[in-house]
């Protein structure tokens, strides 16, 4: 389904992305785990059309066709599915009418009817049930004022609803207490399916627990270093990133 | 060196001698006081960023003709007056008999009311303040007087059709008075519009005085072609536990000038202002609003908002004037702008003059664009571009066009909007 080819990516010059490959097939959960600073949501962004990063070489193909020449909105609606790390709050826009509008410009594309205010309304109030959201959600602001994890929710609210082919978590469970996990974890599972694939960006193993990765990859100073099976996971957990000859750039920076 | 520019002396020839005398006779004296009027430069603080933008040509002058019958054919649900090139057609004016409510123009006023209203003209405006508007106590030829008994309630709103008709150079003077009695209660909607191409000038004065407890709602909306300068200004004076409520919403022009000053006299007196200007090409849209606390125990709470395209100019200049005696005040106002390209400016300036100790006083303003970060998260939910700057533009103003209390209106402002989002965000 995606192929990753030698990619590179800079942001304002400097290099980040040093020459990912990775294939990732129709109905495999990946998780790409790496210490802070190893390019992790730089893979994210760059994936769903991010301008603020340049890709400066090699190749990204979503089932045959190149990603990298197709506008943001164009590879949402070719299947591509971002979850912020960090979700942007836009007062002045319901959640409503954001969620309306994005279900729509998809229905479009795939030459599906427009769905009207009522049978949206029913559509967003059944999945918000889902991950545990009150409907009264909807009214707010888009995360206007939404709690860390809320917001959360409210990503992987959207990735239900919009039925991506891809779906890239970034960093989903940072922030979330332990209730709150198992209800966004809940909802990643409900996406799981034979058509789709699932990239989830994590610095903890522990989201692996509820959510369990076919493939675990290890990215460090731009490049995957390492990747195994959920095992490689626990190894991690248990080990560190040390004795695969990792340093924590967190860890370096704050002992300078 | 060079003389600063004066007005023209042929501004000062009135059209419409129907007047009862006592108007006919003020008109004549704000005339004689206008003769070498100096006309406002950059230096003009007043007029800092909107002088370059007035071109008052002796071809302006002329009073446009008024003759048509038939009037505008706006529909609107409510009742309504058209102003045809500033004088008032009572034979497209469509409103019944109301009890309690009068509506007549200047030239049906009998001696005595002729009279109490000369006494009145100009008393709600800091003249010195509005020195273009007072050119219209100078021009004005057949206006509206409007008295609303004490308690008297107009269930559905007035609209106030302003139409110019620009088939030749000329200028239009409408002339609006409201006597707003005790707990009356009234809501007006003024609509500035026009046809034809040749360049004309607006210039209207509107004043309302609200006894105790009356409750005026006042709607403008100001949608002229491209061909017309605009310079408006509304006075308001309120007595006790008055309530004000003014909602403005202006596409830019060659010029737009408006001056709001809303004067809070009797104790307990609220005002609350609310406006929306949009700005594209080389349009230009200035606000002057001033709100004079003058007696204890009022409100007055004001949220304007500039959005400007290409290399279009929006200003907005907020003035607050706390008396020594109006303890207890509580003035809240905030303007924020939005600046969609490089080549767009906005000016803001709130003034705060405040001579009482124990008051609640917040101002704020802010400039700046889109986000990107926002739009990326829009288009990363496969929404398009246009829509997304639509929905990020819309929401920087939404809550102001929400809160427009009569449907047409919004409808009409969210038509002129698109229109706008169109040209600005084509391509996009």
């Amino acid at each position: 389904m995606l192929s990753i080819k030698n990619l590179h990516a800079s942001v304002e010059g400097k290099e980040i992305l040093k020459g990912i490959n990775l294939e990732i097939k129709a109905g495999e959960v990946h998780a790409i785990m790496g210490p802070n600073g190893s390019g992790k949501s730089t893979l994210s962004q760059v994936l769903a059309g991010n301008e603020a990063f340049e890709v400066t070489e090699g190749e990204v193909t979503l089932n045959g066709e190149n990603l990298l020449e197709l506008e943001t909105e164009e590879r949402a609606r070719e299947g591509i599915f971002l979850a912020f790390q960090y979700p942007v709050e836009i007062p002045g826009v319901s959640n409503l009418q954001f969620l309306r509008t994005a279900v729509n410009a998809m229905r479009q594309h795939k030459g599906e009817g427009e769905m009207n205010a009522a049978e949206f309304m029913k559509l967003a109030k059944d999945v918000s049930k889902q991950v545990d959201l009150d409907p009264a959600f909807l009214k707010r602001g888009v995360n206007e004022g939404f709690s860390g994890g809320e917001k959360k929710r409210n990503e992987v609210m959207q990735a239900l609803l919009l039925q991506p082919k891809l779906a890239i978590l970034d960093e989903t469970d940072s922030g979330l207490d332990i209730d709150a996990l198992q209800v966004v974890s809940n909802g990643v599972n409900a996406l799981r399916a034979e058509d789709r694939a699932i990239l989830m960006v994590t610095h903890y193993q522990r989201l692996l627990n509820h959510i369990v990765p076919d493939y675990v990859h290890v990215l460090a100073g731009g490049r995957i270093v390492k990747s195994g099976g959920r095992e490689l996971a626990l190894e991690l957990e248990e080990r560190g990133y040390g004795w695969l000859g990792i340093k924590d750039e967190e860890a370096a920076n704050s002992a300078n | 060196m060079k003389s600063a520019p004066t007005l023209s002396a042929a501004f000062l020839h009135p059209a419409g001698q129907s007047l009862p005398e006592p108007l006919l006779a003020l008109r004549k004296q704000r005339g004689t006081a206008l003769v070498d009027m100096p006309l406002p430069t950059r230096k003009t603080e007043n007029w800092k960023y909107s002088s370059k933008y007035l071109k008052l040509t002796d071809e302006i002058a002329i009073s446009l003709p008024a003759d048509r019958k038939s009037g505008s054919s706006l529909a609107v649900p409510g009742y309504k007056v058209v102003f045809l090139n500033g004088v008032m057609m009572p034979e497209a004016s469509e409103y019944p008999d109301l009890s309690g409510i009068t509506i007549e123009r200047f030239s049906d006023l009998d001696d005595d009311t002729a009279t109490t209203l000369a006494e009145r003209m100009d008393s709600t405006l800091d003249n010195n303040a509005v020195q273009m508007a007072r050119l219209n106590s100078a021009r004005f030829e057949d206006g509206l007087l409007i008295r609303l008994a004490a308690d008297a309630v107009l269930e559905q709103p007035l609209f106030i059709v302003h139409e110019v008709t620009a088939d030749a150079s000329g200028s239009a003077y409408p002339r609006i008075f409201v006597e707003a009695g005790r707990n009356s209660q009234i809501t007006l909607v003024e609509e500035y519009i026009s046809s034809g191409s040749e360049s004309v000038m607006v210039n209207t004065v509107t004043e309302l005085a609200l006894a105790d407890g009356a409750n005026v709602t006042s709607i403008r909306l100001n949608t002229e072609g491209e061909n017309v300068q605009h310079i408006g200004a509304t006075g308001v004076r309120q007595q006790r536990s008055s309530r004000f409520e003014s909602h403005c919403v202006g596409f830019g022009g060659p010029l737009r000038r408006h001056d709001l000053q809303v004067r809070l006299e009797g104790e307990g007196a609220e005002c609350k202002l609310n406006g929306v200007v949009v700005t594209q090409g080389k349009q230009h849209y200035d606000n002057h609003t001033t709100i004079e606390h003058v007696a204890a125990h009022c409100n007055s709470e004001e949220t304007y908002r500039n959005i400007a395209a290409d290399q279009s100019h929006a200003v907005f200049n907020g003035r607050i004037h706390i008396h020594q005696d109006a303890q207890k005040s509580n003035a809240d106002m905030n303007n924020k702008n939005l600046l969609l390209s490089n080549g767009a400016e906005i000016d803001t300036k709130p003034e705060l003059e405040i001579y009482a100790d124990d008051v609640k006083c917040a101002h704020g303003a802010t400039i700046g664009q889109l986000d990107e970060v926002s739009l990326f998260y829009l288009v990363s939910r496969g929404i398009g571009r246009r829509e997304a700057n639509v929905l990020l533009t819309m929401a920087f103003i939404n809550e102001l066009v929400e809160q427009i209390p009569v449907a047409q209106v919004r409808e009409t402002a969210q038509a002129r909007l698109n229109q706008f989002f169109d040209q600005t965000f084509e391509g996009a």
